[in-house]
């Protein structure tokens, strides 16, 4: 796993970086779980479940589920960069749980990532979330008085899940509702800070790609062009160890006449 | 000795006579039609074929052939829609059908037209080595320029010809380096019927892009994306536009109005399945399983989806599974036969295995590997393409889990193309930056290294009626579209599973 997180480090189109003196001397807070490994999947006798090991010990990190589920699981032939908060929760699949968690699959192929557990007896998937329908999430859900909007991305990742995309929709319906003046949309980059004390900074690019899609899909929605304004921010947030994963973001912000 | 060979010849007759009779090539007048024979096309067919017979339906009622756009020339050479869009072939067709056309016509058929009847325009066309792929897998000549007509795609790669034993795309005039540079793959013709199911659009949002979908223009709304190989028409009419340039060679631009509208109201009216077994007897039972038969596809609901256990995709097969459940009239040999085809269904449905490294299914937040069933991608109700837009690279067209022989290997016959994408692009999930293919699929459209290998599934329906299989009409029969996912996958299916398969995808 070690030698992955290395592999990864060097190879990656991501920044890796060592930090500044006075953060090699600091590190996340202890309770956090910040790291990158090769993803492994188990069988079990229902569904499958996703782990990851660093230093020695083993983090579950969720069940296979569907492109509407909260979680979308890693990749085998990917890395996977995990950002979580230990438990107390009792093992799930031989893994410890984390949460809060997000995962994120790294985009170079990595093809040592590539482990397949059996089914074990004793350890077994809990019971699956109740599925809901794709038909219900498509509904309109948000407060027609809001006018900021998060829209939460993976690590390196310009990607728009199902729900993500949702957000977006809403953004556009509620501008178009309160017949909207302006529209800024922002993109940002971000770094997580690593459990190993190190930085990982996605790439340069990527506030702005993150920003120009999300821009172009609320034009495609309908919204005039002339009152969309897309702005990137290059310069990556700085990190807490904590916190990371919601700076890898672009918000739209609804300016009404 | 004698009277063993006497013998022999004489079983051999009467199996000939028999193939004859099953195939139906001298009994039934519809089987080929010619474009501009004229006739009248009834609202029901029926057409032998190997499995029993394929029914077609109508539901405008009986058709005029003579002046209809569907059916006459249109462009410069002979052929009309219906050349490569058979009734008698599930609207497809057939290498059966295209041997056939060779032999009765020494390879004059239309068909065969060197434009894209021939594997490369320059090769001397009286030869049936010059038609090759058309012969022996079904494939007609798709050529794409590349860069992509569409100059707001900026491609993520460039593409270098490894080899191509039909030498098109190393040619001055049709290849890649020509005045008009070009890129010429091998596609199999998909079918121009029961498309309700297949312009059926899903979301706004496109779950494999993560972007919006695209608009019809026509309508203003979301399009399926589910009719061509690489999705690169989104309309009937496009596509029949399409057609009338690249394949019928028309001067015009674009189809005249009314002929354009001819041909689309034509194929939205066409329905079309298997409906009779081998022994004669009809599928659509009372009682029966319901998805059967043309008549439950004009009758199908579009839009739903059915990887489930409660309104499974070809619906529910529970009064085959008992000999007690099945109609009282069939014969011993009918009940042994729909036995397996519930069980069959029932390996679709729920069967699992871990599938995996397919780009535009596990990549689309689903995870790599899930384990699934052949349903979790072939969702749709009634004809089992994905709902959501269906490209995915299955492997069928990439190295190293194509269907195709070795790179260097001498008897090849589709060409090799090797894809190097950019650093700065996102790589194809599974196969990185550097790819060879016979078929970028998708790709050529977006001009994407995720979209390389990525085809459009086509539609379960008529299958006895069509083979080859695949894009790139890589399995001769059903029995090697079966052995492909078992060994893409390592689903490890029994003999008795791939049997049951067979004769599951024979009925439908």
């Amino acid at each position: 796993m070690r030698k992955a997180l290395l592999v990864l480090l060097v190879s990656g189109s991501a920044l890796f970086s060592g930090g500044t003196t006075a953060q090699r001397r600091e590190m996340p807070p202890a309770h956090r779980r910040n790291f990158v490994a090769c993803p492994i999947v188990r069988d079990t006798k229902t569904l499958p479940c996703w782990l990851a090991e660093y230093e020695g010990e083993l983090y579950f990190l969720g069940l296979q589920g569907s492109s509407a589920s909260e979680f979308y699981p890693p990749q085998l032939n990917h890395e996977v960069l995990v950002e979580g908060t230990v438990t107390n929760d009792p093992r799930i699949c031989g893994g410890i749980p984390l949460k809060p968690l997000r995962i994120s699959v790294l985009p170079e192929l990595n093809r040592a990532c590539n482990t397949l557990l059996p089914a074990e007896d004793g350890l077994e998937a809990p019971a699956a979330v109740a599925r809901r329908f794709s038909e219900d999430l498509r509904k309109p859900g948000t407060d027609i008085s809001q006018r900021e909007f998060i829209i939460p991305f993976d690590f390196d990742s310009d990607y728009l899940t199902f729900h993500t995309t949702r957000i977006v929709g809403e953004a556009a319906r509620i501008a178009k509702a309160v017949n909207v003046a302006k529209i800024e949309v922002r993109g940002y980059r971000a770094t997580t800070w690593l459990s190993n004390g190190k930085q990982f900074i996605e790439t340069e690019t990527i506030a702005a790609q993150r920003a120009n899609k999300v821009g172009e899909i609320l034009v495609g929605l309908g919204l005039p062009a002339t009152a969309v304004t897309v702005i990137s921010k290059n310069e990556p947030e700085p990190c807490d160890g904590v916190t990371d994963t919601d700076k890898r973001r672009v918000t739209v912000r609804l300016f009404t006449p | 000795m004698r009277l063993a060979l006497l013998a022999g010849l004489l079983g051999v007759l009467l199996f000939s006579r028999a193939r004859q009779d099953v195939i139906g090539q001298q009994t039934e007048p519809l089987r080929w039609i010619e474009a501009g024979a004229g006739g009248t096309l009834p609202a029901e067919m029926y057409f032998h074929n190997a499995d029993g017979k394929l029914g077609v339906l109508l539901t405008g009622g009986p058709l005029e052939m003579k002046g209809h756009a569907f059916f006459e020339p249109q462009g410069i050479n002979p052929r009309g829609c219906v050349t490569c869009h058979q009734p008698s072939n599930a609207m497809s067709v057939s290498v059966e059908a295209i041997r056939e056309r060779w032999r009765v016509t020494n390879g004059e058929d239309p068909i065969f037209a060197a434009v894209d009847g021939s594997n490369n325009p320059k090769l001397p066309q009286a030869l049936a080595s010059s038609h090759s792929l058309l012969l022996n897998r079904g494939l007609f000549r798709v050529g794409l320029p590349w860069p992509p007509a569409d100059k707001t795609v900026k491609p993520e790669f460039i593409i270098e010809v490894v080899r191509d034993p039909t030498g098109v795309n190393l040619d001055d005039t049709y290849g890649l380096k020509g005045a008009n540079p070009t890129i010429s793959v091998f596609r199999r013709p998909r079918l121009s019927a029961n498309l309700k199911y297949v312009l059926s659009p899903d979301d706004v949002f496109n779950i494999k892009t993560g972007t919006l979908m695209a608009i019809d223009p026509e309508t203003g709304k979301p399009a399926s994306m589910n009719m061509m190989a690489d999705a690169r028409h989104l309309t009937l009419r496009q596509q029949a536009n399409g057609a009338y340039r690249d394949h019928q060679e028309g001067r015009q631009g674009s189809l005249r109005r009314e002929a354009l509208e001819q041909i689309v109201a034509f194929e939205q009216q066409v329905y079309l399945a298997q409906s009779h077994d081998r022994w004669g007897g009809s599928l659509v039972e009372a009682n029966g399983p319901l998805g059967l038969g043309p008549r439950a596809l004009a009758d199908g609901k579009i839009h739903v989806l059915a990887n489930n256990n409660r309104d499974p995709v070809f619906r529910l097969f529970d009064a085959w599974k008992t000999p007690a459940t099945m109609a009282k009239e069939l014969t011993d040999a009918q009940r042994e036969f729909r036995a397996p085809v519930a069980r069959g269904n029932d390996v679709f449905m729920f069967r699992q295995f871990w599938i995996r490294d397919a780009a535009h299914i596990n990549s689309i937040g689903l995870g790599n590997p899930i384990k699934r069933t052949c349903a979790t991608c072939h969702n749709t109700q009634m004809t089992g393409q994905d709902l959501a837009p269906g490209w995915v690279d299955v492997g069928t067209v990439n190295y190293p889990t194509w269907t195709e022989l070795p790179v260097f290997s001498d008897k090849a016959e589709l060409p090799v193309f090797k894809l190097t994408c950019d650093k700065g692009a996102a790589p194809h999930p599974y196969l990185g930056r550097v790819i060879y293919t016979n078929d970028p699929g998708r790709a050529l459209i977006t001009g994407k290294c995720t979209d390389i290998g990525s085809i459009v599934m086509g539609q379960f329906r008529g299958l006895a009626a069509r083979a080859p299989y695949f894009s790139n009409g890589s399995a001769k029969n059903l029995r090697e579209l079966v052995d492909f996912y078992d060994r893409r996958f390592d689903m490890k299916l029994t003999e008795q599973e791939k049997v049951d398969l067979v004769n599951f995808l024979s009925v439908l």
